[in-house]
């Protein structure tokens, strides 16, 4: 058999290692200062690229006691996890009526519109209302922060769960209705498994967006001494400098969890993808 | 089971559209009735209307007898099978089966029970734990049949269910539901544009045109005695010939005039034309393909008789169709596999008296068989 000789897009792969090293750059440096002491900190660039003299956990160690490690985790944990549940729940529920019926409805399209609509508005107008708001209606706490949160990515997920219906023939709703069930039981028992790939996509924005944000913790949450990962980190930088090494280590901590969330999620949506090919 | 009364249904639509205008029909219980005609022609809609889901505008709708035009779907007692099967892309062949018969809160013993019957009559046994995208096209379409029949509904409503098949795959399904027909004997609507289908599968044909019912008929009734000009066109394939004609009296007999070729009719047609105040009158007649045939000088045809060259020869195997311009219009007669004739040869042909339509030119309806 004749050999095919393999043929490469240079140019595109070219831009790819670029790309590459953007992204691994960074990392390499967040992982070696991790692992450094301060006293290894120079300015020169071989210093600053030099692995550590000694690989030792200290840093880490250091950074988790400083910043209540595991009582952040935790309040991170639940903020993100709950935003996630209810955005799921809630935004997919939404995103169905108002997907399926906008097209004969005028009332149900103009309230899509109206949720999309809130994307175009930045977070900074609305700070300082909020957290006067949630300050007088006592939701200055870890319940409020997650209530802002649903409503804050509800305009982008509901964009995605009412598009990628779109996907999905209505005559399958059709067919159950026929089966005997409700609106309600064809959502729970029809729609809303085959939106799994859309689930996957949304628990992934939704979440980087809420493990990430100091913003809205920040602000909601202060003084109250409940702390999120982000927010805890804050105490690395002080008025009289910052310590590098501790904070990059405490990084590292923050982006395990949503390492592994990532893999494991990533690999629901090429599954989700191949699963949902109906016809 | 169940029999079916439509009472001048309509069905208009918010922007004025009329998809359905006065549907009248009585099916009876363990009918096979067939609603074809083309595409847009308001078919779909009324067996939605039937299933509920789509509201009827005007008239009433009866299954055994009651009123059932407000009742949502799952009230009917009815199982309607999909053009694109719809079965549930995450459930397993079993569940989608069982998704009817658990929302019934039917026992699972008992739900396990019918469906393996159901499998077995359609050979879905070794597929119940497999989901639909891991089916062929054939398999799918009997998963959502059988989806159907596990409810041991009172009517089957199918709405195009073969016509995302290969040729083949269609040809055999269609003899699996005729099949079906016969040993559950239950009531079935069924929809299709393919006069095929109706054909071979309905004991009574609903034909349909821009919303309006042209005919209602057995399928043989319906081929030989088509009642206007659409019916005569749409069933049949291929389709029976067209073209105009004076209708003239000469010795009191009734011939058709059609470019200076007079054909005799028979008795009994030329004194309905005669009654019916055709004489003299421009016509358009119908002559079924198989209904024209090879004719020799003094074989006694010479009444029914006209020559013309053959612009297609057409081998199907067992019949051969040759294809011809006759007084401005392209004809096709159906022959034995035996003939002569050939691309460019010309060849004299005689029309069976007995078989020919004619149809009055304004209205398009049947005037005699």
């Amino acid at each position: 058999m004749k050999k095919i000789k393999e043929k490469y897009n240079w140019p595109a792969t070219i831009l790819l290692i670029f790309g590459l090293i953007t992204v691994l750059f960074p990392l390499y440096m967040a992982i070696v200062i991790a692992f450094k002491q301060p006293t290894e900190m120079t300015n020169s660039i071989a210093g600053i690229l030099s692995l550590p003299q000694k690989w030792s956990l200290a840093n880490f160690r250091e950074a988790m006691e400083v910043t209540d490690f595991w009582r952040s985790l935790l309040n991170s944990v639940l903020i993100t996890g709950i935003t996630m549940a209810l955005s799921i729940v809630i935004h997919s529920l939404l995103g169905y009526a108002l997907g399926r019926n906008m097209q004969k409805k005028k009332g149900y399209r103009m309230a899509y519109y109206y949720v999309v609509s809130g994307m175009f508005v930045p977070f900074a107008i609305l700070m300082m209302p909020l957290v006067k708001q949630t300050a007088e209606m006592h939701l200055d706490n870890l319940f409020g922060v997650i209530l802002l949160y649903t409503v804050f990515y509800m305009p982008m997920n509901v964009l995605l769960y009412s598009g990628y219906l779109k996907n999905i023939p209505i005559a399958l709703e059709e067919a159950a209705r026929v089966d005997g069930a409700s609106t309600w039981t064809t959502y729970w028992k029809v729609i809303f498994p085959i939106m799994g790939p859309m689930h996957a996509t949304v628990a992934v924005l939704t979440a980087l967006g809420t493990w990430n944000d100091v913003m809205t913790p920040l602000v909601i949450m202060s003084g109250s001494g409940v702390n999120t990962l982000p927010l805890a980190q804050m105490t690395f930088q002080t008025q009289f400098g910052t310590n590098y090494n501790l904070a990059f280590a405490s990084y590292l901590l923050a982006l395990l969890p949503m390492l592994v969330f990532y893999l494991f999620a990533q690999k629901k949506i090429i599954n989700g993808v191949v699963n949902g090919a109906v016809k | 089971m169940a029999s079916i009364t439509l009472e001048h249904i309509w069905k208009r639509y918010p922007n004025g559209y009329e998809a359905v205008k006065d549907f009248n029909l009585d099916i009876e219980d363990k009918e096979f009735i067939i609603f074809v005609g083309p595409s847009g022609c308001g078919k779909s809609t009324t067996l939605r209307m039937v299933a509920g889901l789509e509201d009827i505008s005007e008239g009433t709708l009866k299954i055994d007898g009651r009123v059932v035009n407000d009742e949502e779907p799952k009230d009917r007692d009815i199982a309607m099978v999909f053009q694109n099967y719809a079965l549930y892309p995450h459930m397993k062949v079993y569940d989608n089966m069982a998704f009817g018969l658990r929302l019934r809160k039917v026992d699972e013993a008992k739900i396990k029970e019918a469906v393996n019957e159901v499998a077995e009559v359609l050979q879905l046994g070794k597929m119940l734990k497999r989901k639909p995208a891991e089916l062929s096209g054939g398999q799918r379409q009997r998963v959502a049949m059988g989806r159907a029949m596990v409810r041991n509904p009172k009517v089957f409503l199918m709405d195009e269910p073969l016509s995302n098949l290969d040729a083949k795959l269609r040809v055999e399904m269609r003899a699996e539901i005729a099949r079906l027909h016969e040993r559950i004997g239950a009531t079935i609507i069924y929809v299709t544009h393919d006069q095929t289908e109706a054909m071979t599968l309905g004991t009574r044909i609903v034909v349909m045109k821009d919303g309006i019912v042209q005919q209602v008929d057995t399928p043989q009734h319906l081929y030989n005695y088509p009642d206007n000009l659409f019916v005569a066109s749409f069933i049949g394939s291929p389709q029976m010939n067209f073209f105009d004609a004076v209708v003239e009296k000469e010795d009191g007999r009734v011939r058709l005039n059609v470019s200076g070729d007079r054909f005799l009719l028979p008795e009994r047609k030329g004194a309905e034309l005669i009654e019916k105040n055709y004489v003299g009158k421009e016509v358009t007649v119908g002559i079924r393909p198989e209904d024209i045939y090879e004719s020799e000088e003094g074989d006694g045809r010479d009444e029914y008789a006209f020559s013309s060259r053959i612009n297609v020869y057409e081998l199907l195997g067992a019949e051969v169709l040759l294809h011809f311009d006759y007084a401005g219009k392209s004809m096709t007669a159906r022959v034995e596999p035996t003939t002569a004739a050939r691309m460019g040869s010309t060849v004299r042909f005689a029309m069976d008296p007995e078989k020919i339509h004619v149809f009055d030119r304004e209205s398009e309806a049947a005037v005699v068989h």
